[in-house]
């Protein structure tokens, strides 16, 4: 009984959403704009949050960077303090090789910006690295064809280089790169592999635009003395063992090995992922609740919007009503008719609110080049508040016209 | 019976509260808890506006819509963990509102 009775309410509702074409459209652009904002805001934040997370898991996860400059997000950063430390130097990745319980791998990684050529094709200022063997244990990245450097190549030196898939597509287009040999900074190096497509990077952090070396084999094209080329150790701790934990071995190594007397202050910095992520969950935070009210007003503008339409509605039905009413129409079915025509006017407004952002995402993905996508998440919640900004304001409108008095309501003009 | 003067307050801040919590609906802390959670706790920011324009009325249908959705929303806060002292604050007004209602309960109308 209760299912035909919407039914028919849904009907009449439908019927006087059409009659009144221009009302209709007017009111639904109301929630149409309201979801449209609050959900590309939400899809926006999603996007960014996926990419920028995505490439700090590229990072690595638990993983100490050891470093001369802390990475900071405070106002009170005392570069000062930092400027004269000295950076990491693979003798200490030995050192700590030898020394550390705690670690599952460490590696060294140097770079620079140099001319990679083959033949007529070359790729100016491509990101030329130089690193240690178990530097693929701490980095996430997949090869899409050739292999990994072999540890006797590693420590020999050998003329052997991996690249990202730009470089590949830009030096050999149409062409196998694996076996061809390329001069990096002047030194000539065969290419062993080819690092699988990342994608940009909100970060920056991506393997497309770079080459892979042995670290002896960099130490002839990066002056490995220079700050510029930013020499890093990266070290991950074991399974079973902490970050926490790893910190406080890799404090007392390393102070030992640079002869850091109790009291004086550490000349290295030890940085965890975490504290970018840590940095990023506020900076979301604040960028999530600044959506939120934006498009909050907007659907609570939306809302008054189709509430007004509704009392007008009603207003002009008065008539209608009261026949209805005279004819047997319970209350139930009067407020249902009513109520229903203005979710069915929210759910509509909040249907093309979504087609309106999923063009946006689909136009945003060629444009900007990044990843966004309306998630099921989203298009619930957009269809979500858009019916329960119908039954909100179309409620009071609704219950005044089930209240009617079917003789007056006949009588009024 | 016309509606007392408590009633009309209580109702009026029951509106007001309606504009400030349904925004929570989409709040990024509730959308974090889970994916029907917006639609859960929308669904009960609705009730509770219904049951006001109920009270309003001074229908016996908006006193036991009140109720139940109070109900509701005291359980669905202690699912999610939100009890700070709003929260306690919350329940003490509803309760004391409560006997309220029920004082004037016989004198509603049963009708629609």
């Amino acid at each position: 009984m209760f299912f035909v009775l919407l039914k028919e309410s849904l009907i009449f509702a439908w019927q006087s959403l059409l009659s009144n074409k221009l009302r209709s459209f007017l009111s639904l652009l109301g929630i149409t704009i309201g979801i449209f904002a609050i959900i590309l805001v939400f899809t926006i934040l999603d996007g960014l949050e996926n990419n920028i997370r995505g490439s700090i898991q590229s990072l690595g996860n638990n993983v100490v960077y050891i470093q001369k400059w802390p990475w900071s997000f405070g106002p009170d950063y005392p570069w000062w303090k930092y400027i004269n430390r000295p950076t990491p130097k693979y003798h200490e990745l030995d050192e700590l090789q030898t020394r550390c319980k705690t670690t599952q791998a460490i590696a060294y990684r140097l770079g620079a910006r140099k001319t990679i050529k083959y033949k007529s094709n070359s790729i100016k200022n491509a990101s030329v690295a130089g690193i240690s063997y178990e530097f693929y244990k701490i980095k996430n990245f997949d090869l899409s064809d050739g292999r990994y450097f072999t540890q006797n190549e590693i420590e020999a030196g050998y003329a052997v280089v991996i690249i990202g898939a730009n470089i590949a597509a830009g030096l050999f287009p149409n062409q196998d790169p694996i076996g061809k040999e390329i001069i990096i900074g002047g030194r000539k190096a065969n290419v062993i592999g080819v690092i699988k497509k990342e994608g940009e990077s909100l970060l920056g952090i991506s393997f497309d635009y770079q080459a892979i070396t042995p670290f002896n084999f960099a130490r002839y094209i990066i002056d490995t003395k220079s700050e510029n080329s930013d020499p890093i150790i990266y070290v991950k701790a074991k399974n079973n063992i902490s970050n926490d934990e790893m910190i406080d071995e890799l404090t007392g190594l390393m102070r030992a090995i640079r002869k850091i007397k109790p009291i004086a202050e550490p000349n290295f910095a030890l940085n965890e992922t975490s504290l970018l992520s840590k940095g990023f969950d506020s900076l979301f935070e604040v960028i999530g609740i600044a959506g939120w009210i934006i498009g909050g007003f907007s659907i609570l503008v939306g809302g008054f919007g189709i509430a007004n339409i509704m009392f007008v509605s009603v207003k002009e039905r008065t008539n209608l009503i009261g026949i209805q009413k005279s004819l047997g129409a319970k209350n139930i079915f009067i407020l249902i008719q009513f109520l229903g025509e203005s979710v069915l006017l929210s759910f509509i407004g909040g249907f093309f609110g979504l087609l309106l952002t999923y063009i946006i995402t689909i136009l945003g993905k060629d444009i900007v080049g990044m990843e966004i996508s309306l998630t099921g998440t989203n298009i619930i919640l957009g269809f979500t508040i858009s019916i329960l900004i119908g039954i909100i304001s179309g409620f009071i409108p609704a219950y005044s016209a089930s209240q009617l008095d079917p003789v007056e309501a006949i009588r009024i003009n | 019976m016309k509606r007392p003067r408590i009633i009309t307050a209580f109702c009026i801040l029951g509106y007001l509260s309606v504009i400030f919590t349904f925004p929570q609906v989409f709040s990024p802390a509730i959308k974090k808890i889970g994916l029907f959670v917006p639609a859960i706790f929308g669904v009960l920011v609705a009730a509770y506006f219904i049951a006001c324009v109920g009270l309003w009325h001074f229908k016996k249908w908006g006193a036991e819509l009140y109720l139940i959705s109070f109900f509701s929303k005291t359980f669905f806060y202690l699912i999610i963990q939100d009890t700070g002292i709003s929260f306690y604050v919350g329940i003490l007004t509803a309760i004391i509102f409560s006997f309220i209602l029920l004082r004037y309960y016989p004198k509603m109308d049963k009708n629609l």
